[in-house]
């Protein structure tokens, strides 16, 4: 048993953090915030040359075949440079279609992903503000050979750059999932501003929108992506805590009041020990849940929703409490603190928010 | 990473799970001798001191097999070994840092339980700041005679021995002039009295020593040493068992579910209540990470890496959930909680403290106090993971700005 990472883990881990430090500084951050699409199309072609768009596609759609402790990985230094970009939803799009999809779908959409040339998304939410797929009033209707899309869907990530949108729908009994073109007629985006401007939502109105009958991923592509997209937005949480650990950290050793620096004040030196534990926590939920789903454990499903659960509560409070260690400062704009603060709450509600997955957790422990 | 149980170490927890089940006691253990006998089964069977050298009695087994061992023990709900100090903390210490003699006489009847330690470090007025500690050994001829009040000494009432730590030399800075014995609880001079807590029992106890002997072969390490050997062995303490503990803390989860069927509120089981689900799902998910972080230290022990003051994230981590689990316990539970005799069976079942006893939910409910305060409390711990994990500058205080205890100086906390 070894919890720590493989070297080649670790090399993965130590070069995204050294690519992020070079190109996404916070100065570049702040200036997708004011970018309209809010995203970088070099920056995507680069994350495509590094081989992090296809880490965990196959070879032959110019992959890695890598699994979800590497993508978790490059999640969280994603998020510990609060990294304005698609990445998250496009790769849990994509391991589905990889996972569930048709061999034309996976055809059409895996090669073009992994060269950075087409961007994907998840589109769970909808009026009921519920993460159940029984909530789902999205409906698909047979008209000649084709099926029609018609609903309402809330809080997409950055669907106003994807090329394919996996939309869960009700079709009979079951909830299944579609992979609509985004440009498809009947498909009509309208972007939202967000209190994050990194983290791009949109909603998506489906009018009788056209998809291949057999297109439709099974209904189990549904909890696949609520659980691996629990882990990656958890994963992203984790990056944003631990940046703000570390801001506080070296932000105390530095900052003197009464002739003395605040870390050495207990007041401040406990409240980072707290944040410390909270972040190792934290990384321990994140992996042990890449772990236990990409290795196929039981405990899989239950492990990302502890995850999820653990990691909204905990990273809210890690940036939270790094703004009050720095006081004044870290109430400004100007001030970095607010972009990682920002990036963790933004994720809070998506991919199944802690109450939903604490009730998720019940159900399976509680019988 | 990979967390998946070797080959080997698989085997070796199907073989001690099927060990556990046939030889689990099947009645209650009342009497020190059925505990006593209980251990000396687990300890033929090689599931005592299972981490001790071969050449010391023990089986050098790796931190897996002993996390293994242990969490079987828990998920078999068998009694815990007896000795629990002397084996895990005191054997180890006098591996470490004892002569050759030492271990020849100590060790073995450590192992069986024949003798039985405590742990002499506390004082009244050297809690935290254990190192201002005064009780006195001083050198007179063959021996040191030693002075001084202990307090917070688990099992000292059933204890033949104890390590001691004492002040040897007052005219140093006050880390340098302690030292560290193994000590006779069974001479006159040595007077042990019941500490009643606030769970009603009696764990602890108040040791006073008048005049009473430490022979110089039983010093441990060199004079002066004894500081630097109580941090080992309060490393070893806040290292803890983990994953054990996690299965105890999973088990009394179980028992909570069937509570929460049994028991209704506005006409339907506790169960079917959202705010109730919502408790239930918090508490699992906290206990589940205490799972992971318990899996992480490991794999990190058995590796060869030293937690170092690492260790105090686990033992702050672990103690404070516990304090906030079995609130969250309590809450759900409502007054059935706090029923200790005379109230449903669901709601009175046995459940398994930290400290080891069965007994109610009330129990464990105001055990779990003492987590936070023991070994380190949770503001020690702080600060050593502030200073020494997060590089924080040190705090200014007023020992280590004037350098030590001066002779017949009263601290501070002592004046009321």
């Amino acid at each position: 048993m070894d919890f720590a990472f493989s070297s080649d883990q670790q090399l993965l881990k130590n070069s995204a953090r050294a690519f992020l430090d070079e190109h996404v500084k916070p100065a570049q951050v702040r200036l997708l915030w004011d970018d309209g699409r809010g995203e970088s199309e070099a920056l995507w072609k680069e994350m495509a040359q590094l081989g992090w768009l296809g880490l965990a596609l196959p070879e032959d759609a110019g992959g890695s075949a890598l699994g979800l402790v590497e993508t978790a990985i490059l999640q969280e230094e994603l998020g510990r440079a609060a990294c304005p970009s698609p990445y998250l939803p496009t790769v849990l799009a994509a391991m589905a279609i990889d996972r569930f999809g048709t061999p034309a779908q996976k055809h059409r959409w895996l090669p073009a992903v992994a060269a950075g040339s087409a961007r994907a998304t998840v589109a769970l939410m909808e009026r009921a503000l519920d993460w159940g797929p029984a909530s789902v009033e999205t409906h698909a209707e047979e008209r000649g050979g084709k099926v029609a899309l018609s609903g309402v869907k809330q809080f997409v990530p950055w669907a106003h750059v994807a090329d394919v949108i996996l939309v869960p729908a009700r079709r009979g009994g079951s909830t299944v999932v579609y992979a609509v073109e985004a440009g498809a007629p009947g498909v009509a985006v309208t972007p939202l501003t967000g209190m994050d401007p990194g983290t791009r939502l949109a909603q998506v109105r489906l009018d009788g929108a056209a998809v291949a009958a057999e297109a439709a991923l099974p209904a189990e592509a549904y909890d696949f992506l609520l659980q691996r997209g629990a882990v990656g937005a958890a994963a992203e949480m984790l990056g944003a805590a631990r940046r703000c650990l570390d801001m506080s950290v070296e932000y105390a050793k530095v900052r003197e009041q009464f002739g003395q620096p605040i870390g050495s004040f207990q007041a401040i030196r406990h409240k980072c020990a707290d944040m410390l534990l909270d972040v190792e926590n934290s990384h321990a939920a994140v992996y042990y849940a890449a772990w236990a789903l990409a290795s196929g454990a039981d405990d899989g499903a239950l492990a990302a929703s502890v995850a999820k659960a653990y990691v909204n509560d905990a990273a809210r409070k890690v940036c939270g409490d790094a703004i009050q260690v720095h006081g004044g400062i870290g109430f400004t704009w100007e001030y970095d603190l607010h972009l990682y603060f920002k990036r963790a709450k933004a994720l809070e509600p998506l991919y199944g928010d802690a109450e939903h997955h604490r009730e998720l957790i019940v159900r399976r422990v509680a019988r | 990473m990979d967390l998946n149980l070797s080959p080997e170490d698989r085997a070796f927890r199907d073989q001690t799970r099927a060990w556990f089940q046939r030889n689990v006691p099947r009645t209650e253990l009342r009497t020190l001798d059925e505990r006593r006998a209980w251990h000396r089964t687990m300890y033929e069977a090689g599931y005592v001191g299972m981490g001790w050298p071969k050449e010391c009695g023990g089986r050098g087994a790796t931190p897996m097999q002993q996390a293994i061992a242990a969490d079987e023990m828990a998920r078999a709900n068998a009694p815990a070994p007896i000795n629990g100090l002397g084996v895990g903390f005191i054997g180890p210490t006098i591996i470490i840092h004892g002569t050759a003699a030492q271990k020849e006489r100590y060790l073995k009847k450590i192992l069986t339980a024949e003798e039985m330690w405590c742990q002499l470090y506390s004082e009244p007025n050297s809690g935290s700041d254990l190192a201002s500690l005064r009780t006195r050994a001083e050198a007179t001829g063959d021996h040191f005679r030693v002075d001084g009040q202990k307090i917070w000494t688990s099992g000292g009432h059933i204890a033949d021995w104890g390590i001691l730590l004492a002040r040897t030399d007052p005219a140093v800075p006050k880390h340098k002039g302690i030292s560290c014995f193994l000590f006779n609880m069974r001479q006159p001079g040595v007077e042990v009295r019941p500490l009643k807590q606030i769970t009603g029992s009696s764990e602890f106890n108040e040791v006073f020593m008048t005049g009473a002997r430490a022979e110089k072969s039983d010093l441990i390490g060199r004079l002066g040493q004894g500081w630097e050997i109580a941090q080992t062995t309060l490393g070893f303490e806040r290292g803890g068992n983990s994953m054990a503990r996690v299965t105890r803390y999973a088990s009394a989860f179980d028992r909570l579910v069937d509570a929460a069927k049994k028991i209704e509120r506005g006409g339907r089981p506790l169960l079917e209540d959202p705010v109730v689900r919502a408790k239930l799902g918090r508490a699992y998910a906290e206990m589940e990470v205490q799972r992971y972080a318990a899996l992480r230290v490991l794999s990190a022990l058995q590796k060869g890496d030293s937690p170092g003051a690492a260790s105090s994230i686990t033992k702050l981590s672990y103690s404070e959930f516990e304090k906030r689990y079995y609130e969250l316990c309590l809450e759900i539970l409502g007054p059935y909680g706090q029923v200790t005799d005379g109230g449903l069976e669901e709601t009175t079942l046995d459940v398994d403290s930290s400290s080891g006893v069965r007994s109610s939910w009330a129990y464990a409910f105001l055990w779990a106090r003492a987590g936070t305060i023991y070994s380190g409390s949770s503001e020690i711990q702080k600060n050593v993971i502030g200073e020494r994990v997060l590089g924080l500058p040190k705090e200014i205080r007023a020992d280590r700005v004037t350098g030590g205890v001066q002779r017949g100086a009263t601290p501070p906390s002592a004046k009321g």
